[in-house]
Protein backbone atom coordinates (compact mmCIF):
# COMPACT_ATOMS: atom_id res chain seq x y z
CA UNK A 1 0.00 0.00 0.00
CA UNK A 2 1.07 3.65 -1.08
CA UNK A 3 0.73 6.07 1.48
CA UNK A 4 1.29 9.81 0.77
CA UNK A 5 1.38 11.98 3.82
CA UNK A 6 1.19 15.72 3.16
CA UNK A 7 2.66 17.80 6.07
CA UNK A 8 5.81 16.84 7.99
CA UNK A 9 5.20 18.91 11.09
CA UNK A 10 4.79 16.80 14.11
CA UNK A 11 1.64 15.31 13.35
CA UNK A 12 2.92 14.43 9.67
CA UNK A 13 6.55 13.20 11.70
CA UNK A 14 5.20 10.93 13.79
CA UNK A 15 2.68 9.27 11.54
CA UNK A 16 5.57 8.42 9.36
CA UNK A 17 7.56 6.86 11.46
CA UNK A 18 4.49 4.86 12.63
CA UNK A 19 3.63 3.87 9.46
CA UNK A 20 7.12 3.01 8.23
CA UNK A 21 7.21 0.44 10.69
CA UNK A 22 4.77 -1.85 8.80
CA UNK A 23 6.03 -3.87 6.10
CA UNK A 24 3.53 -3.54 3.89
CA UNK A 25 3.08 0.13 3.54
CA UNK A 26 5.29 2.26 1.09
CA UNK A 27 5.71 5.59 3.15
CA UNK A 28 6.67 9.30 1.44
CA UNK A 29 6.21 12.80 3.47
CA UNK A 30 6.13 15.67 1.82
CA UNK A 31 7.24 18.53 3.22
CA UNK A 32 6.66 22.17 1.61
CA UNK A 33 9.55 24.13 3.72
CA UNK A 34 12.89 23.52 2.28
CA UNK A 35 14.95 23.83 5.56
CA UNK A 36 12.77 21.70 7.41
CA UNK A 37 12.33 18.76 4.33
CA UNK A 38 16.66 18.42 4.32
CA UNK A 39 16.85 18.33 7.72
CA UNK A 40 14.38 15.18 8.05
CA UNK A 41 16.45 13.72 4.60
CA UNK A 42 19.33 13.96 6.45
CA UNK A 43 17.50 11.61 8.67
CA UNK A 44 14.97 9.56 7.17
CA UNK A 45 16.35 9.79 3.52
CA UNK A 46 14.41 9.55 1.04
CA UNK A 47 11.18 8.29 3.01
CA UNK A 48 10.98 12.35 2.89
CA UNK A 49 10.66 14.73 -0.11
CA UNK A 50 10.29 18.80 -0.50
CA UNK A 51 7.73 20.33 -2.59
CA UNK A 52 4.09 21.65 -2.63
CA UNK A 53 1.72 18.48 -2.09
CA UNK A 54 -0.86 20.68 -3.45
CA UNK A 55 0.42 21.50 -7.07
CA UNK A 56 -0.30 19.50 -9.83
CA UNK A 57 3.50 19.05 -11.36
CA UNK A 58 4.70 18.40 -7.89
CA UNK A 59 1.82 15.46 -7.33
CA UNK A 60 2.10 13.84 -10.48
CA UNK A 61 6.07 13.40 -10.16
CA UNK A 62 5.70 11.55 -6.59
CA UNK A 63 3.39 9.16 -8.41
CA UNK A 64 0.11 9.99 -7.10
CA UNK A 65 -1.97 8.88 -8.94
CA UNK A 66 -1.18 5.60 -7.61
CA UNK A 67 -1.34 6.34 -4.26
CA UNK A 68 -3.97 4.40 -1.70
CA UNK A 69 -4.36 7.02 0.34
CA UNK A 70 -2.90 10.73 0.82
CA UNK A 71 -3.02 11.98 4.40
CA UNK A 72 -3.01 15.53 4.48
CA UNK A 73 -1.49 16.39 7.95
CA UNK A 74 -0.20 20.55 7.60
CA UNK A 75 -1.33 23.10 10.08
CA UNK A 76 -2.68 25.29 7.22
CA UNK A 77 -6.70 24.09 6.89
CA UNK A 78 -6.22 25.70 3.17
CA UNK A 79 -3.28 23.56 1.85
CA UNK A 80 -5.26 20.34 3.76
CA UNK A 81 -7.83 20.72 1.61
CA UNK A 82 -6.69 21.60 -1.40
CA UNK A 83 -4.11 18.80 -1.38
CA UNK A 84 -6.90 16.09 -0.71
CA UNK A 85 -8.88 17.60 -3.85
CA UNK A 86 -6.24 17.80 -5.89
CA UNK A 87 -5.68 14.31 -5.51
CA UNK A 88 -9.25 12.81 -5.71
CA UNK A 89 -10.29 15.06 -8.79
CA UNK A 90 -7.23 15.05 -10.33
CA UNK A 91 -5.23 11.68 -9.94
CA UNK A 92 -8.13 9.63 -9.02
CA UNK A 93 -7.42 8.55 -5.98
CA UNK A 94 -10.20 7.11 -3.46
CA UNK A 95 -9.27 7.46 0.30
CA UNK A 96 -8.10 10.91 1.22
CA UNK A 97 -7.85 11.77 4.96
CA UNK A 98 -7.42 15.57 6.50
CA UNK A 99 -6.41 16.72 9.14
CA UNK A 100 -8.73 19.61 10.52
CA UNK A 101 -7.04 22.72 12.60
CA UNK A 102 -10.29 24.83 12.94
CA UNK A 103 -12.89 22.16 14.21
CA UNK A 104 -14.94 24.98 12.38
CA UNK A 105 -14.35 23.71 9.19
CA UNK A 106 -15.29 19.90 9.67
CA UNK A 107 -18.68 20.54 7.90
CA UNK A 108 -17.29 22.49 4.93
CA UNK A 109 -14.54 19.56 4.28
CA UNK A 110 -17.37 16.98 4.56
CA UNK A 111 -19.50 18.95 2.09
CA UNK A 112 -16.90 18.99 -0.20
CA UNK A 113 -16.21 15.44 -0.64
CA UNK A 114 -13.22 14.87 1.89
CA UNK A 115 -13.86 10.96 2.94
CA UNK A 116 -11.75 11.58 6.62
CA UNK A 117 -11.34 14.46 8.74
CA UNK A 118 -9.32 14.40 12.38
CA UNK A 119 -9.55 17.22 14.44
CA UNK A 120 -7.48 16.86 17.73
CA UNK A 121 -9.50 20.03 19.14
CA UNK A 122 -13.33 17.76 18.18
CA UNK A 123 -11.46 14.70 19.75
CA UNK A 124 -10.38 16.60 23.02
CA UNK A 125 -14.09 17.78 23.18
CA UNK A 126 -15.84 14.50 22.60
CA UNK A 127 -13.21 13.00 25.69
CA UNK A 128 -14.02 15.41 27.72
CA UNK A 129 -17.95 15.35 27.35
CA UNK A 130 -17.25 11.64 27.88
CA UNK A 131 -15.83 11.81 31.13
CA UNK A 132 -18.59 14.42 32.39
CA UNK A 133 -20.13 12.54 34.63
CA UNK A 134 -23.34 13.76 34.44
CA UNK A 135 -23.42 13.52 30.44
CA UNK A 136 -26.25 12.24 29.09
CA UNK A 137 -25.37 11.54 25.26
CA UNK A 138 -22.02 10.11 23.96
CA UNK A 139 -21.19 9.88 20.05
CA UNK A 140 -19.51 6.66 19.85
CA UNK A 141 -18.61 6.61 16.22
CA UNK A 142 -19.65 8.50 12.91
CA UNK A 143 -20.50 6.65 9.91
CA UNK A 144 -19.62 9.43 7.60
CA UNK A 145 -21.07 7.37 4.19
CA UNK A 146 -24.32 7.11 5.67
CA UNK A 147 -24.30 9.77 7.81
CA UNK A 148 -25.41 7.73 10.74
CA UNK A 149 -23.99 7.75 14.29
CA UNK A 150 -23.87 5.51 16.99
CA UNK A 151 -24.07 6.94 20.36
CA UNK A 152 -24.53 5.99 24.10
CA UNK A 153 -27.58 7.18 25.84
CA UNK A 154 -27.79 7.59 29.35
CA UNK A 155 -31.65 8.36 30.92
CA UNK A 156 -32.02 10.97 33.13
CA UNK A 157 -34.13 10.92 35.84
CA UNK A 158 -37.44 12.90 34.84
CA UNK A 159 -36.48 12.98 31.41
CA UNK A 160 -38.62 12.77 29.20
CA UNK A 161 -37.34 9.04 28.04
CA UNK A 162 -37.73 8.07 31.84
CA UNK A 163 -40.62 5.56 32.09
CA UNK A 164 -42.29 5.44 28.77
CA UNK A 165 -42.46 2.28 27.10
CA UNK A 166 -40.58 2.95 23.65
CA UNK A 167 -43.73 2.50 21.56
CA UNK A 168 -45.12 5.79 23.23
CA UNK A 169 -41.66 7.79 22.43
CA UNK A 170 -41.32 10.27 19.86
CA UNK A 171 -38.27 9.01 18.89
CA UNK A 172 -36.73 10.64 15.48
CA UNK A 173 -38.11 8.48 12.46
CA UNK A 174 -33.92 7.82 12.07
CA UNK A 175 -33.19 6.73 15.09
CA UNK A 176 -33.09 3.16 15.95
CA UNK A 177 -32.52 1.88 19.85
CA UNK A 178 -29.99 -0.94 19.40
CA UNK A 179 -29.74 -2.39 22.67
CA UNK A 180 -30.86 -1.38 26.56
CA UNK A 181 -28.63 -1.88 28.93
CA UNK A 182 -29.94 -1.65 32.64
CA UNK A 183 -26.95 -2.37 35.34
CA UNK A 184 -24.83 -5.96 34.42
CA UNK A 185 -28.24 -6.90 32.02
CA UNK A 186 -28.90 -5.91 28.82
CA UNK A 187 -31.18 -6.64 26.24
CA UNK A 188 -32.54 -6.28 22.64
CA UNK A 189 -35.73 -4.07 23.11
CA UNK A 190 -39.32 -4.36 21.40
CA UNK A 191 -42.03 -1.48 21.59
CA UNK A 192 -43.11 -3.47 24.88
CA UNK A 193 -39.90 -2.35 27.04
CA UNK A 194 -40.20 0.48 29.67
CA UNK A 195 -37.19 2.64 29.69
CA UNK A 196 -36.05 3.13 33.65
CA UNK A 197 -33.63 6.39 35.04
CA UNK A 198 -30.10 5.38 34.97
CA UNK A 199 -30.78 2.67 31.75
CA UNK A 200 -27.90 2.85 29.07
CA UNK A 201 -29.23 3.00 25.60
CA UNK A 202 -26.82 2.03 22.52
CA UNK A 203 -28.94 4.24 19.30
CA UNK A 204 -28.23 4.40 15.64
CA UNK A 205 -29.34 7.67 14.83
CA UNK A 206 -29.10 10.22 11.65
CA UNK A 207 -26.60 13.06 12.59
CA UNK A 208 -29.44 15.57 12.21
CA UNK A 209 -31.37 13.58 14.92
CA UNK A 210 -28.78 14.58 17.45
CA UNK A 211 -30.39 17.25 19.48
CA UNK A 212 -33.57 15.62 19.26
CA UNK A 213 -32.06 12.40 21.41
CA UNK A 214 -30.32 14.57 23.48
CA UNK A 215 -33.53 16.39 24.66
CA UNK A 216 -35.23 13.01 25.00
CA UNK A 217 -33.10 12.00 28.01
CA UNK A 218 -32.03 15.21 29.29
CA UNK A 219 -32.59 15.79 32.78
CA UNK A 220 -35.15 18.76 33.16
CA UNK A 221 -32.12 20.42 35.41
CA UNK A 222 -29.14 19.41 33.37
CA UNK A 223 -28.41 23.26 31.42
CA UNK A 224 -28.60 22.56 27.64
CA UNK A 225 -25.33 22.67 25.52
CA UNK A 226 -23.94 21.90 22.45
CA UNK A 227 -20.26 21.26 21.14
CA UNK A 228 -20.94 24.00 19.00
CA UNK A 229 -21.08 26.49 21.59
CA UNK A 230 -18.39 24.94 23.91
CA UNK A 231 -16.36 26.18 21.00
CA UNK A 232 -17.81 29.60 20.34
CA UNK B 1 -11.11 39.07 -0.21
CA UNK B 2 -7.86 40.09 0.11
CA UNK B 3 -6.73 43.87 -0.30
CA UNK B 4 -4.07 44.28 -2.51
CA UNK B 5 -2.97 46.00 -5.79
CA UNK B 6 -5.83 44.18 -8.17
CA UNK B 7 -8.46 43.72 -4.74
CA UNK B 8 -7.66 47.30 -3.95
CA UNK B 9 -8.42 48.33 -7.73
CA UNK B 10 -11.63 45.83 -8.16
CA UNK B 11 -12.94 47.34 -5.11
CA UNK B 12 -12.41 51.05 -5.79
CA UNK B 13 -14.31 50.39 -9.51
CA UNK B 14 -17.44 48.24 -8.30
CA UNK B 15 -17.84 50.65 -5.79
CA UNK B 16 -17.59 54.01 -8.04
CA UNK B 17 -19.82 51.86 -10.19
CA UNK B 18 -22.28 52.10 -7.66
CA UNK B 19 -22.40 48.22 -6.33
CA UNK B 20 -22.30 47.27 -2.06
CA UNK B 21 -18.58 46.46 -1.76
CA UNK B 22 -16.87 44.93 1.59
CA UNK B 23 -13.44 44.13 1.42
CA UNK B 24 -11.54 41.58 3.94
CA UNK B 25 -7.95 41.11 4.32
CA UNK B 26 -6.05 39.79 7.56
CA UNK B 27 -3.66 43.33 7.67
CA UNK B 28 -5.51 46.52 8.44
CA UNK B 29 -2.69 48.16 6.72
CA UNK B 30 -3.50 46.89 3.40
CA UNK B 31 -6.72 49.34 3.33
CA UNK B 32 -4.69 52.03 2.45
CA UNK B 33 -4.40 51.09 -1.12
CA UNK B 34 -8.21 51.66 -1.20
CA UNK B 35 -8.90 55.09 -3.54
CA UNK B 36 -9.83 58.04 -1.10
CA UNK B 37 -13.52 57.93 -2.51
CA UNK B 38 -13.71 54.38 -2.09
CA UNK B 39 -16.85 54.27 0.35
CA UNK B 40 -17.18 50.58 1.21
CA UNK B 41 -16.68 48.42 4.21
CA UNK B 42 -13.44 47.26 5.41
CA UNK B 43 -13.16 44.74 7.18
CA UNK B 44 -10.45 42.68 8.91
CA UNK B 45 -10.08 38.91 9.49
CA UNK B 46 -9.79 35.99 7.18
CA UNK B 47 -11.52 35.05 4.38
CA UNK B 48 -11.24 31.30 5.16
CA UNK B 49 -13.41 31.74 8.79
CA UNK B 50 -16.55 31.22 8.20
CA UNK B 51 -17.36 34.03 11.00
CA UNK B 52 -15.49 36.70 9.16
CA UNK B 53 -17.43 35.55 6.01
CA UNK B 54 -20.97 35.94 7.52
CA UNK B 55 -19.50 39.51 8.94
CA UNK B 56 -18.89 40.36 5.78
CA UNK B 57 -22.24 39.63 4.92
CA UNK B 58 -21.94 36.75 2.93
CA UNK B 59 -25.17 35.47 3.09
CA UNK B 60 -26.52 38.45 1.32
CA UNK B 61 -24.02 38.61 -1.34
CA UNK B 62 -24.74 38.27 -4.70
CA UNK B 63 -21.11 37.71 -5.32
CA UNK B 64 -17.79 36.62 -4.06
CA UNK B 65 -14.08 37.70 -5.81
CA UNK B 66 -10.83 35.63 -3.44
CA UNK B 67 -7.52 38.03 -4.67
CA UNK B 68 -5.22 36.96 -2.19
CA UNK B 69 -1.52 35.96 -2.78
CA UNK B 70 -2.15 32.84 -1.67
CA UNK B 71 -3.83 29.87 -4.46
CA UNK B 72 -4.94 27.46 -1.56
CA UNK B 73 -6.63 30.40 0.84
CA UNK B 74 -8.40 31.56 -2.25
CA UNK B 75 -9.84 28.04 -3.32
CA UNK B 76 -11.06 27.70 0.31
CA UNK B 77 -12.98 30.84 0.90
CA UNK B 78 -14.11 30.47 -2.77
CA UNK B 79 -16.31 26.98 -2.15
CA UNK B 80 -16.89 28.08 1.43
CA UNK B 81 -18.28 31.04 0.25
CA UNK B 82 -20.34 28.77 -2.86
CA UNK B 83 -21.33 25.46 -1.22
CA UNK B 84 -21.75 26.52 2.36
CA UNK B 85 -23.07 30.01 1.50
CA UNK B 86 -25.10 29.44 -1.63
CA UNK B 87 -23.56 32.69 -3.54
CA UNK B 88 -24.33 32.46 -6.93
CA UNK B 89 -21.29 34.39 -8.54
CA UNK B 90 -17.88 33.39 -7.09
CA UNK B 91 -14.89 34.08 -8.98
CA UNK B 92 -11.29 33.10 -7.47
CA UNK B 93 -7.70 34.25 -8.55
CA UNK B 94 -5.77 31.13 -9.02
CA UNK B 95 -1.76 31.63 -9.99
CA UNK B 96 -1.12 27.76 -10.69
CA UNK B 97 -2.92 27.37 -14.37
CA UNK B 98 -3.40 23.68 -13.52
CA UNK B 99 -5.22 24.37 -10.41
CA UNK B 100 -7.46 26.88 -11.94
CA UNK B 101 -8.15 24.53 -14.95
CA UNK B 102 -9.28 21.74 -11.99
CA UNK B 103 -12.03 24.32 -10.03
CA UNK B 104 -12.69 25.61 -13.03
CA UNK B 105 -14.25 21.85 -13.82
CA UNK B 106 -15.30 21.54 -10.19
CA UNK B 107 -17.90 24.51 -10.56
CA UNK B 108 -16.17 27.69 -9.52
CA UNK B 109 -15.01 30.36 -11.98
CA UNK B 110 -11.48 30.78 -11.84
CA UNK B 111 -8.93 32.49 -13.87
CA UNK B 112 -5.03 32.40 -13.93
CA UNK B 113 -2.48 35.25 -14.17
CA UNK B 114 0.40 33.19 -14.68
CA UNK B 115 -1.47 31.59 -18.26
CA UNK B 116 -3.11 35.10 -19.14
CA UNK B 117 0.47 36.68 -18.61
CA UNK B 118 2.16 33.73 -20.43
CA UNK B 119 -0.37 34.44 -23.22
CA UNK B 120 0.43 38.30 -23.73
CA UNK B 121 4.44 37.99 -23.09
CA UNK B 122 4.00 35.41 -26.27
CA UNK B 123 1.46 37.82 -28.28
CA UNK B 124 3.66 40.73 -27.67
CA UNK B 125 6.77 38.76 -28.56
CA UNK B 126 5.40 37.76 -31.69
CA UNK B 127 4.31 40.92 -33.06
CA UNK B 128 0.37 39.85 -32.09
CA UNK B 129 -2.01 42.78 -30.71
Amino acid sequence: MYIIIIGAGNVGYGLALELYSHADYEILLVENDRGRAEMLRDELGELCVHGDGTEVTFLESIGVSRADVVIAVTGDDSHNLIACQVAQHSFGVSRTIARVNNPRNERLFQTLGIESTVSAASAVLAQIEADLPAQSFIPLLRLRASGLEVVDLHVQPRSRAADVALRDLDLPDDAVISLVVSGDQSRVPDGDTVLQAGDEIIAVIGQESEPAMRELVRSPDEPQREIDEVLQ
Amino acid sequence: MGCGRVGSTVAGRLDADGHDVTIIDLDTQAFRRLPGSFGGERLRGSGIDDRTLVAAGVREADAFIALTQGDNRNLMASQMAKHLFNVETVVTRVYDPLRAELYGRLGLRTFSPTRISADLAIDALLGRS
